[in-house]
């Protein structure tokens, strides 16, 4: 996915990704220039610093692996909610 | 793994190696490919089979004065030669003023040429140290680790189940933190992986309900460190009713990290266990092993011998028709 917000993944959004993950039970992973972190790691996230014009890849593994990458995939297209 | 090229060299140890480029500033861009450093001695002699051109190569006082000793001509062929291999990287110990024929080679074959103040032993061992640290094998995990007792204790387990609470406790009682939710592994030699905080990560921690907390700041200096040879995994888990767990610990049991062998302890959690008080036996418990004692071993042997004398007593007694 394509980080498009001028701020880049910062906290809150790094937040609303976590939050989104935490919702599902597959093990899921973001990365960044092939550097892996646990999607429900606050820490992990933002330590991404995933700035605006980069680009994060999902991965998911479990159960309900299509319907988080969905709802991940939601929370980036929607801009973290911001302008 | 990093690429490092001659320039990145130049950048990292510039000041430390004094390093200064002589000539072949078009070979800066070269990738150095391996940690390995040559001393081109038999190939200035002329022979050049199986040369390995894509280390390092270091010429020392020995070599130069081989090289001033030839006549001009012949000192270009020897030189040409070596050149012609396609070398990566040229340098010059004791900053020796190379002769005018290297200088023009480098540029032409653009291979950069270097010089160092230090002498040929000192820049070939810290040169290795430095392509070996580049070259290392290295990963990012999401766990946690703390230095407990001197033992570097990785926890790992899914997200959310508690491993930055245990850490928390942990430094409450005196032990370091040194990487919370993503751990930099780096692995030093095939028995030995050091694990660190990524750059931005530093000893932050996230405590579900309070956010991020600075371990550093609020414990102070003491409650953390920069880096820790990891020794044991802590794995935990949600207690399952199915699974059986180890109760005896006559077997170790392993896992892998970066292709290296560490022992492995998985804890089941359930209400009113103090994993802080746990994870102290282990580390003790791991100390204990290093320093050759294995209790369940010799609890299990010391059984087994005292009913062997029994076995054998009995038998005594059984056959004495006195």
């Amino acid at each position: 996915m394509k980080v498009t917000n001028p701020l880049g993944v910062h906290a809150r959004p790094a937040a609303m990704l976590v939050q989104t993950a935490a919702k599902f039970k597959s093990e899921i992973w973001l990365s960044k220039d092939g550097n892996e972190v646990n999607g429900k790691s606050m820490l992990g996230v933002m330590t991404l610093a995933a700035e605006m014009g980069s680009t994060v890849i999902i991965k998911a593994d479990g159960p309900d692996e299509d319907k988080a990458i969905e709802a991940l995939a939601r929370v980036f297209e929607i801009r973290f909610g911001e302008a | 793994m990093d690429t490092v090229t001659v320039e990145r060299l130049l950048e990292d140890r510039r000041n430390q190696f004094e390093l200064a480029v002589l000539a072949g500033r078009t070979g800066l861009k070269r990738k150095i490919l391996n940690a390995e450093i040559h001393r081109p001695g038999l190939a200035l002699s002329g022979f050049v089979e199986r040369y390995p051109n894509k280390r390092t190569q270091v010429l020392g006082e020995t070599e130069l004065a081989y090289l001033n000793s030839l006549d001009s001509d012949l000192r270009r062929e020897v030189l040409e030669r070596l050149y012609r291999l396609d070398l990566t990287l040229v340098v010059l110990s004791k900053n020796l003023p190379p002769p005018e024929e290297m200088v023009a080679l480098a540029d032409q074959y653009q291979t950069a040429l270097l010089s160092t103040r230090l002498s040929t032993t000192e820049f070939i061992s810290r040169l290795s140290v430095y392509l070996d640290t580049r070259f290392a094998p290295s990963t990012q995990i999401h766990g946690t680790l703390v230095d407990v007792y001197g033992v570097g204790l990785l926890y790992t387990g899914k997200s959310g189940i508690g491993k930055s609470e245990v850490a928390l406790d942990l430094v409450e009682r005196g032990h370091r933190l040194v990487a919370d939710d993503v751990v930099r592994i780096t692995r030093r030699s095939a028995e030995v992986i050091i694990g660190t905080a990524g750059e931005r990560l530093g000893h932050h921690m996230e405590i579900r309900g309070i956010g991020i907390v600075n371990v550093e700041k609020l414990f102070g200096i003491r409650a953390v460190r920069q880096q820790k040879r990891i020794e044991v995994e802590v794995r935990l888990e949600m207690w399952k009713d199915e699974v059986e767990y180890e109760r005896l610990g006559l077997e170790d049991k392993f896992t892998t990290v970066l292709g290296t062998e560490i022992p492995l302890v998985t804890i089941p959690l359930s209400p009113g266990k103090n994993i802080t008080v746990i994870s102290e036996v282990i580390a003790m418990n791991h100390m204990l092993k290093v320093y050759g004692v294995h209790t369940p071993r010799e609890f299990s042997k010391a059984l087994a011998d005292e009913m062997m004398r029994r076995h054998a007593t009995a038998q005594y007694l059984e056959s004495d028709t006195e």
